[in-house]
């Protein structure tokens, strides 16, 4: 029973689609409800996985393998660890949470809005859970298509624009890695696509692929992945489509569409091309450090709100970056925890801009000020979400960049310095636009009486705050359970990368 | 380059060719007397004068009969050789023909649905 | 076995099937003028049935050379006939309710259609010379009539004269290079032709000679294919000629040109294992065949950006897929030619639906430009959605069946080495979803131009719509049987 658990919440999405189909289009109350269901079934569906998950395996779990096409070695194989765990389960988590911010604010073609976001759902919890390479990479595409729609149909004012920028810098990364999927498919002898099998020949050394060879594969799947990050210089595709795309769609793309990049650098890069990864380790962390320092300087002088977050994100997801390739236990984990921790800090400051957006349809800063008196229920929730975005201590936030941090400096010394003071920076472009937006006199006579709060906003912004404290307070929930697979892998690549070097 | 050289005969019998045109207009042109007179320059040197340009447009029709008269040439032509050893082959070689001939027959029903077997033609039926 | 003219009857039957009903079609044109609008259709749908009837059933399994070694009976022709003629079928359907044919000598159409099919068979059978250029000629022909077939349109005309005129010269040249051949060889027949190359060695001949004839040959092929650099007749043709004849020549003959390069490629000019080019020294055949092959889409799709005319688009972008399709002849492995079939099979659902929408757009719309098919979206849902998977599977994104063709091209390029020939042919995709794309941005995110009148679909087309979407939905999930009966197609060279 429990092996099919991941194929339906996979697929359970997709099902709840099909079914939206068939509910007339002006029925909006009956397409909503459906769609909140369907996620919130979904997500109720992966906690198992979660309470079930064996801490000490560090294997994979919860693995379901169907023979699809036998001629060339295609399987349908799931399966989860201790990474792709917590990842599924922000994707579970965040779905219902999205549908609920777009309760009201999507009034046009609501039934394919709906449609597409749980599409994307099965897209996103498919990359996470796919163990062969050719079904990843289906995944990978297939999330593509309702991304592109969230962001062309429903977005702002250049949202075509960006949908289009989105979609071919995407695409133009993912036929290179499906190069590379299916050189290594034929490295590895040409019979079959399953990623473990593969692991396993890197493993035992059946597999033995040259330094030049690794290479290529390493950075076909790496620019892939890069651009996914997006790691500078491949961000510029960010910004647009982070403004553009509606709240949902933003909170969806922060939250989960750019963790499958360091996902995958996690899950493919490191793993299977130990050697090439420590090849190109110094200009990937370099990339990353001046990723973190330039998404913090541009986010300083955005003027937009949502501009600002989406250059934020830059420069987390550069931490990321550098915590994976520090390739050590501490900068992993902390990677993976700062994953986890952007999807929840970053989708909720996106929500809260998007509240804000709602009330007044601008997001520029100079519109606002001192919304402390009017919203004051929100400017908590803002305060709180700000801080943890910072990395406050005992705020989740802090957890991830602290343990990023260790393992970088451990790694190497300049970089994490310069890397730090991209905390700097990040409080003081944080804190200033809390500042400009909350504190102060209430400048523009717009901002008085403004409505608090509603109850739906409060039941979408409390669960996440309170992830935020727990994850900030009592890490070990979390971190207990990827230890194991975590080290393995690096025990793994250290094992590889030795032999190879013989 | 073997068989590049088997065209050397060809370029042999050009040149020859070339050389025999060439050398017989220049005799001739030596030996002729020349006197030029507007007379000769005309089409028919020995009778009608020409009315108008001879670059008239032709009836299309002439071209439309022209290809239906080709099937029925080409179908001859086959049949001839048919006809020759009919005796011989017996049965089936009649068969055989009367289907060709029963092929030919639907593209003459065909023409002739069309109006195409009248000079001047009454107004299409068929379509636009 | 080798067969001779009344033995060989038995298995000609498709071909038979083709041309009584085109005469039966013709004789009901001119004698039922009630009549003949039902019939003609029904007729030619009936004899299309019945010859995929007897090639997949009665010829099945079957090998052997007919008519004295004119024609070949084997799997491979089995592939290609059954999937000419559900080409063919397909396009009968998408024809009906077009109001471009619609009324206009319609049982002609229907005869030449059945005519072009009928060439496209022998094309796919063949393997003598001789028979191979007359059902080129056939096909060939007969479509200058269909491109030109809107006689009031200056476009299809002029279409039609661009036709014929390319046409005549790519053939031509072929002709001779069929000559030099037989020149050297003193046969008309492939497997002779290749015996006498092996038996002698290619030093044995002139090489100029080898290589003036391949170069004439390929520009035959290389016409039929739309490959470039023979492939400036195209775009005009496709956007002069009726739209469901477009739509037919876009996929059908193509397939056909492809059927006989490979014919030519693999039984003419390798040896047995297919796995060797045994041909003119210093010249580097798979590098020209890539050569082509990466000129052809990358021209095809670079062209296809700036379209803004639906039709010239599709028309650039089957240039492209001819690219894609080339790809697999490269390696000249069982596993390209396996490819190159896939790879056709997928493109007929997704190519063929394409123009479908076009055609039902162009009914209601009188149009065939990008602007028009703004705000598409509101007008018809149903038909957004279906060209939206058309365009997405023409791309090649997973889960639509493009994706498969472009996976196994690309497995059998890259199964060779040729990583940086895969590398090309990924960024060409990627330069492909532009312009698809571009498809999808006009019908759905672009605001309308006012129209909000319903879009009408007729029940037939919808039925048709439905029909090609299901292949480009589920393809990739049932997958396995397409997988078998193509490596079965192609054991032949493979000896799989």
């Amino acid at each position: 029973m429990e092996n099919v658990l991941l194929t339906i919440v996979t697929f359970l999405p997709l099902a709840g689609a099909t079914l939206l189909l068939a509910i007339r289009k002006d029925n909006l109350k009956a397409i909503r409800l459906l769609a909140l269901s369907t996620a919130t079934a979904t997500f109720l569906l992966s906690l198992p996985l979660f309470f079930h998950f064996e801490a000490s395996t560090p294997g994979m779990q919860f693995e379901q393998l169907v023979t699809w096409i036998p001629s060339i070695g295609v399987n349908y194989h799931v399966g989860i660890d201790g990474i792709s765990l917590f990842l599924v389960l922000l994707t579970t988590f965040l779905t219902p949470i999205t549908i609920l911010s777009s309760w009201n604010s999507i009034d046009r073609r609501v039934k394919e809005y709906f449609i597409f976001l749980l599409l994307l759902e099965t897209g996103m919890l498919g990359v996470f859970v796919a163990l062969d390479l050719f079904l990843f990479y289906v995944f990978w595409e297939v999330m593509l298509v309702p991304m592109y729609f969230l962001i062309g149909v429903w977005g702002g004012e250049r949202r075509i624009y960006a949908a289009v920028k989105f979609f071919l810098y995407t695409m133009t990364g993912s036929v290179l890695m499906l190069v590379a999927i299916i050189a290594l498919y034929f490295f590895n002898g040409g019979t079959t696509f399953d990623y473990l099998t593969i692991l396993s020949n890197v493993q035992t050394g059946k597999l033995i692929l040259t330094v030049t060879e690794q290479s290529w594969l390493f950075l076909a799947f790496f620019i892939a992945f890069a651009i996914k990050v997006p790691l500078f210089p491949f961000h510029t595709w960010l910004p647009d489509a982070h403004v553009e795309a509606p709240t949902a769609g933003s909170v969806i793309l922060a939250g989960v569409l750019l963790k499958m990049g360091t996902y995958g650098m996690v899950r493919f890069c490191l793993p299977l091309f130990s050697e090439a990864t420590l090849e190109w380790t110094p200009w990937i962390n370099g990339l990353a450090v001046v990723g973190i320092i330039y998404g913090a300087l541009v986010a300083m002088v955005q003027t937009d709100i949502k501009r600002l977050v989406a250059y934020s994100s830059v420069s987390h997801l550069g931490f990321v970056v550098l915590g994976i390739f520090a390739v050590n236990q501490q900068g992993m984990e902390g990677a993976i925890y700062q994953m986890l921790n952007h999807g929840i800090s970053t989708g909720a400051l996106f929500l809260i801009v998007g509240m804000i957006y709602d009330r007044r349809h601008t997001r520029l800063i100079q519109e606002f000020g001192g919304l402390a008196t009017s919203l004051p229920v929100f400017s908590t929730f803002f305060m709180i979400v700000t801080l943890s975005s910072i990395g406050l201590p005992l705020l989740n936030g802090f957890v991830g960049e602290f343990l990023v941090l260790l393992g970088a400096f451990k790694a190497n010394v300049t970089y994490t310095v310069f890397a730090t003071s991209g905390i700097i920076l990040s409080a003081v472009y944080m804190l200033w636009m809390y500042q400009r937006v909350v504190f102060g006199e209430v400048t523009n006579e717009r901002n008085k009486g403004l409505p608090d709060l509603s109850l739906r906003e409060k039941f979408i912004l409390v669960p996440m705050t309170l992830l935020i404290i727990w994850m900030g307070v009592y890490s070990q929930t979390f971190l207990r359970k990827m230890d194991s697979s975590v080290s393995q892998l690096l025990s793994r690549f250290q094992s590889t990368a030795v032999v190879l070097k013989k | 380059m073997s068989m590049m050289l088997q065209f050397a005969n060809v370029i042999v019998f050009l040149g020859v060719g070339v050389l025999f045109l060439s050398f017989s207009l220049l005799l001739s042109s030596l030996l002729r007397p020349s006197k030029y007179s507007e007379e000769k320059l005309i089409p028919y040197e020995c009778g009608e004068n020409p009315v108008g340009s001879p670059w008239i447009q032709f009836n299309i029709r002439f071209y439309v009969f022209a290809l239906i008269f080709i099937i029925f040439d080409v179908e001859v032509a086959f049949l001839l050789p048919w006809a020759v050893v009919f005796k011989k082959l017996g049965l089936f070689a009649f068969v055989e023909g009367l289907i060709f001939i029963a092929i030919l027959a639907v593209g003459l029903a065909y023409v002739w649905a069309k109006g195409d077997l009248q000079w001047v033609r009454p107004e299409e039926r068929y379509g636009r | 076995m080798l067969m001779d003219n009344l033995q060989s009857l038995r298995y000609f039957y498709p071909e038979l099937t083709l041309i009584v009903a085109m005469l039966v079609v013709v004789i009901v044109d001119i004698s039922f003028n009630r009549l003949r609008n039902v019939l003609n259709p029904l007729l030619t749908i009936a004899a299309l049935l019945i010859a995929a009837y007897f090639t997949a059933y009665v010829n099945h399994g079957q090998e052997a050379n007919l008519f004295l070694g004119m024609l070949a009976l084997d799997s491979f022709a089995q592939f290609f006939k059954l999937f000419l003629l559900l080409a063919a079928l397909l396009v009968v359907l998408g024809s009906l309710h077009s109001e471009e044919l619609l009324q206009v000598h319609q049982g002609e159409f229907f005869a030449l259609l059945l005519a072009v099919t009928l060439g496209m068979l022998l094309m796919a059978n063949s393997i003598n010379l001789a028979i191979l250029y007359l059902s080129l000629e056939l096909v060939s022909l007969t479509s200058y009539i269909m491109v030109g077939y809107l006689k009031g349109d200056r476009l299809s005309n002029e279409a039609s004269l661009k036709y014929i005129l390319f046409g005549a010269i790519s053939t031509g040249s072929m002709l001779y290079g069929f000559s030099l051949i037989y020149g050297m060889t003193g046969s008309l027949n492939l497997y002779t032709i290749r015996d006498a190359f092996l038996s002698q060695g290619v030093q044995g001949f002139d090489q100029f000679t080898i290589l003036l004839a391949l170069v004439l040959t390929l520009a035959g092929f290389g016409f039929k294919t739309a490959a470039v650099p023979f492939h400036f007749w195209c775009p005009d043709v496709y956007a002069g000629a009726p739209t469901p004849v477009t739509a037919f020549l876009s996929v059908a003959p193509k397939a056909a040109g492809f059927a006989i390069l490979v014919r030519f490629l693999f039984s003419g000019m390798t040896q047995t294992s297919g796995s060797e080019w045994g041909l003119v020294n210093g010249i580097n055949w798979p590098l020209v065949l890539i050569g082509i092959s990466v000129l052809t889409m990358t021209l095809g799709n670079i062209a296809a950006l700036t379209q803004n005319n639906l039709k010239r688009m599709l028309a650039y972008s089957s240039i492209a897929h001819a690219g894609y399709i080339l790809m697999g002849s490269v390696v000249l492995t069982g596993e390209g030619l396996k490819s190159m079939l896939i790879y056709m099979f997928v493109y007929l659902f997704m190519n063929l639906g394409a123009f479908l929408v076009v055609t039902i757009i162009y009914n209601s719309d009188r149009s065939f430009e990008i602007g028009d098919y703004h705000g598409m979206f509101k007008r018809a849902p149903f038909l957004t959605f279906a060209m939206g998977v058309f365009m997405l599977s023409l791309t090649g994104i997973p889960p639509f069946a493009g994706f498969l063709g472009k996976l196994y091209v690309f497995l059998a390029v890259i199964e060779k080495g040729l990583f940086w020939f895969a590398v090309v042919g990924t960024l060409n995709a990627a330069v492909a979803a532009f312009y698809y794309m571009r498809v999808i941005k006009a019908m759905v995110l672009e605001e309308g131009n006012g129209k909000t009148a319903p879009l009408h679909v007729s029940f037939l087309n919808q039925a048709l719509l439905v029909a090609l979407l299901i292949p480009n939905l589920i393809l990739v999930v049932f997958w396995n049987p397409i997988e078998r009966w193509t490596a079965s197609s192609v054991k032949l060279f493979s000896g799989l």
